[in-house]
């Protein structure tokens, strides 16, 4: 088995007295594609802002191939190879389509390299070519999410963070993004995602973390995790119950 | 984009024409069409390209009319106007080193707390340059006339002005297509996902800011030149930092073409349509900035392309 890409062990994060997460381990290895799920104010995308350097950890540690990264910045991340598609698209909305996936191209990983090509490249793995002279505002939801994906992936990441790439898409579209994302580990990029779509989640993903309440309580392959009553409970709704140590 | 430099070319150079066909009085018009624009066009450069909006930049045409005449009166007792090439650079130089040690902190804010960050060191560094007695803002600072014999003074600084604009419109077209203008544009966007995207804000701010002001100090040093004798007043002056960004907003704001045509109309209505009606000229500017505003938050640029875009908040 190759280097990891990511790992994360013993990480932590308090907001003033709510613990976030709370000592979670996890290994993202390469040319995987991994999951993060839980229900609602688990702490997925709180884990995405320390991966990113949005946020510092409280505690605990991050390395990226390799490296220790922990309380490294969001640009850090950005050129060392780790992208991000944010949960609520986030598009640059006074450009059109293809100058938000250039700037991606531009700066990212490897900064100003085949520009041009790698924009294209981006455009058309996730099928939005044809809008790439329409402003970005004004996108449907299902084109917004591809161009969200596009430009992380312009960026010529590592590692590319999906948060919620399905959330909002239609069944077809949802087989679309599904179709994109393989694809985009098929190119060499190591994925890991953020997603409540169940079909998407247990299609894709060779393994999967399962946080709530900021802890890990399930981890494993979709199947494993599937079975576990931890995370039945979890998703049945007796969170509630768990949280207070029932 | 060839054709669109060549009509810059064309458009430069018939304006520096102007002075061999034209009334002194029209070609004073024209000069001051230049020093808007230009003052415009570099304010763009941050407010337009990177979305930080100063409401302060006439502290850098003050800055740089300022440092020439202190020089000028302290070491030359007056005179050195064969020098005044090096004190506009000088001036320029100033200008951008003051924004580079003030868009450290400053540019930390964001929004409308930068521009109101700005407002506040103008007014500030206007004040001190009137009441530190050792500077002389409050009483004034010749500078001396360095108009050679052969030419009349409006076309001399006719000359300089379109010059000036000229390294503007090339500094901002070049900003617009480098790698760092898409920088800028994606702080402006969203700079957050910019940091993500591993644009470096804070340098690319700070730069933005640095050559921004550079230019600014470069035309107040002109001006100042221009006028022969300064003070606080007649630089640090607040209608300066408005005018810039009505400018750009009235002709297209992050555009180049934008803010030369927002000073182009404004030019036209204040000194030539309602040049004999003084108290009416500020109403006239009012009237139309609320009804530009209104009907074409994108400004002149906007109408004419007719983008099919939403109604978007105009501003930090």
């Amino acid at each position: 088995m190759t280097e990891p890409v990511l790992e994360i062990r013993g990480l932590t994060k308090r907001f003033r007295g709510l613990v976030a997460l709370d000592h979670v381990d996890f290994t993202v290895p390469e040319g995987t594609i991994c999951g993060l799920i839980g229900p609602n104010g688990a702490g997925k995308s709180t884990m995405f802002n320390l991966v990113t350097g949005f946020l510092p950890p409280s505690e605990g540690e991050i390395r990226f191939r390799g490296t220790p990264v922990t309380g490294w910045s969001p640009q850090q991340a950005g050129r060392s190879g780790v992208a991000r598609a944010f949960q609520i698209a986030r598009p640059f909305p006074g450009l059109t389509v293809r100058q938000n996936v250039r700037i991606g191209a531009l700066f990212g990983r490897s900064g100003p390299r085949d520009v041009e090509a790698a924009t294209d490249t981006a455009l058309a793995l996730l099928g939005i070519e044809d809008l790439a002279d329409r402003p970005a505002e004004g996108l449907t939801v299902g084109h917004l999410r591809r161009l969200e994906v596009a430009r992380a992936l312009a960026a010529r990441p590592v590692l590319l963070l999906a948060d919620e790439p399905c959330a909002g898409l239609n069944p077809a579209e949802t087989d679309a993004m599904i179709a994109a994302l393989r694809r985009i580990r098929d190119g060499g990029v190591t994925i890991w995602l953020v997603e409540h779509d169940m079909r998407a989640v247990m299609g894709l993903c060779d393994r999967i973390l399962v946080i709530s309440a900021g802890r890990a309580i399930a981890e494993g392959t979709p199947g494993e995790v599937a079975a576990n009553p931890a995370v039945i409970a979890a998703y049945l709704g007796s969170e509630e119950q768990e949280a207070h140590g029932a | 984009m060839t054709t669109r430099i060549l009509a810059t070319l064309v458009f430069l150079a018939v304006l520096a024409a102007a002075p061999a066909f034209v009334p002194p009085f029209e070609v004073r018009v024209l000069s001051l069409f230049c020093f808007w624009g230009a003052l415009s066009l570099a304010w763009n450069i941050l407010g337009g390209f990177a979305g930080y909006w100063s409401f302060g930049h006439t502290v850098f045409v003050g800055v740089g009319a300022f440092v020439p005449g202190v020089i000028v009166a302290k070491l030359f007792d007056g005179g050195g106007a064969e020098l005044m090439p090096l004190l506009v650079l000088v001036g320029g130089l100033v200008s951008a080193a003051f924004a580079g040690i003030i868009a450290w902190p400053l540019l930390r804010l964001r929004g409308i707390y930068f521009a109101i960050a700005m407002l506040g060191v103008a007014q500030v560094t206007g004040e001190l340059s009137a009441a530190i007695e050792w500077i002389g803002g409050g009483v004034g600072l010749s500078l001396p006339d360095a108009v050679p014999a052969a030419l009349a003074p409006e076309a001399f600084f006719h000359y300089i002005f379109v010059g000036l604009l000229a390294l503007t419109i090339g500094a901002a077209a070049w900003v617009r297509g480098a790698r760092f203008g898409q920088g800028l544009l994606a702080i402006r966007e969203d700079e957050d996902t910019a940091r993500m995207l591993a644009v470096p804000t804070e340098g690319y701010k700070i730069a933005a800011l640095v050559l921004s002001a550079f230019l600014t100090g470069l035309l107040g040093a002109t001006y100042g030149f221009s006028l022969g004798y300064i003070t606080t007043d007649s630089v640090f002056r607040t209608d300066f930092s408005l005018n810039m960004i009505v400018h750009a907003l009235l002709g297209g704001i992050g555009t180049i073409a934008g803010p030369l045509l927002g000073a182009a109309v404004m030019v036209v209505l204040t000194q030539v349509v309602l040049g004999e009606m003084l108290n009416l000229h500020l109403f006239a500017t009012g009237a139309l900035v609320v009804a530009m505003v209104l009907l074409a938050p994108q400004g002149f640029l906007g109408l004419w392309r007719r983008k099919p875009r939403a109604q978007r908040e105009p501003g930090p």
